[in-house]
């Protein structure tokens, strides 16, 4: 079995590599995302053990931030997090056996299902966020 | 159906087969527990502000709390083997590969105990 290097900046070129190499990239990127949100978010958490006060002052500091700027990048966190769920879909389907012959379809269709409940998610969550921000 | 299946299985031992199925199956599992998290978090949940209390009420029902234990460990299971995946693929020698891994169990080990930890304390908390 031949072992293959691939750097992280090699994940960038997408030049004449076709959907299929986008689709693993992303893929790749949005995971090493996730894992840092998800410790970022495991340390946020740490503050339940320091009481109420001190708990809500770290949630809303991290819900909105300066200039609302945090809720700019939750936004582009959901993007990541339903891209990489239905990716993560379209490849367990493939290696299924399911779509193959179809997979760049599949991908689109997956995709635009995935950000459509994105917005919904986005709407219903938006609502939340304009009712304790006095926005 | 069958040549698909075999061009997935075709290059792959046994063991690399298991991995890659658990790889998948949490990936599955977790479609599931991040619908319910994002939605018990951020829309039934109320505005950020009113979290403590939802998260307080949640971890103080003994169903919540197994739920969000199991997501824990298995999101954490997803994470960190992922990123074992890319480390392996910059080319680590076999040598390399096996302290890498023993570094992610470790780390595995720690991030699950320690999530089980807190969300006990905090669970313990509320309902004392």
């Amino acid at each position: 079995m031949t072992e293959h290097k691939a750097s992280i900046i090699s994940w960038f070129r997408f030049d004449r590599k076709g959907l299929g190499f986008f689709a693993y990239s992303m893929h790749r990127f949005s995971g090493v995302v996730i894992v840092f949100y998800l410790y970022l978010h495991y340390a946020v958490l740490s503050n339940l053990l320091r009481g109420q006060a001190t708990f809500d002052a770290v949630v809303r500091a991290a819900a909105y931030g300066p200039y609302g700027i945090f809720i700019v990048m939750d936004v582009l966190l959901t993007v990541v997090i339903f891209y990489h769920g239905a990716n993560g879909v379209r490849l367990m389907l493939n290696e299924m056996g399911l779509g193959l012959a179809h997979h760049k379809a599949l991908f689109f269709v997956l995709e635009a299902g995935a950000m459509a409940l994105m917005l919904l998610f986005l709407y219903y969550a938006w609502q939340a966020v304009l009712s304790g921000s006095g926005l | 159906m069958e040549d698909a299946r075999k061009r997935s299985y075709g290059t792959r031992d046994r063991f690399t087969t298991v991995k890659w199925f658990l790889q998948a199956s949490s990936g599955m599992f977790l479609v599931f527990f991040m619908a319910v998290h994002l939605y018990v978090a951020h829309i039934n949940g109320g505005s950020p502000i009113e979290l403590f209390d939802s998260i307080v009420r949640n971890l103080s029902n003994p169903w919540w709390l197994a739920f969000f234990l199991v997501f824990v460990w298995i999101i954490t299971y997803h994470a960190l083997n992922g990123v074992k995946g890319i480390v392996y693929d910059m080319g680590v020698s076999r040598r390399m590969k096996r302290y890498v891994s023993y570094t992610f169990i470790g780390i595995y080990l720690a991030t699950v105990v320690y999530g089980t930890i807190l969300a006990l304390i905090v669970a313990s908390t509320v309902s004392a």
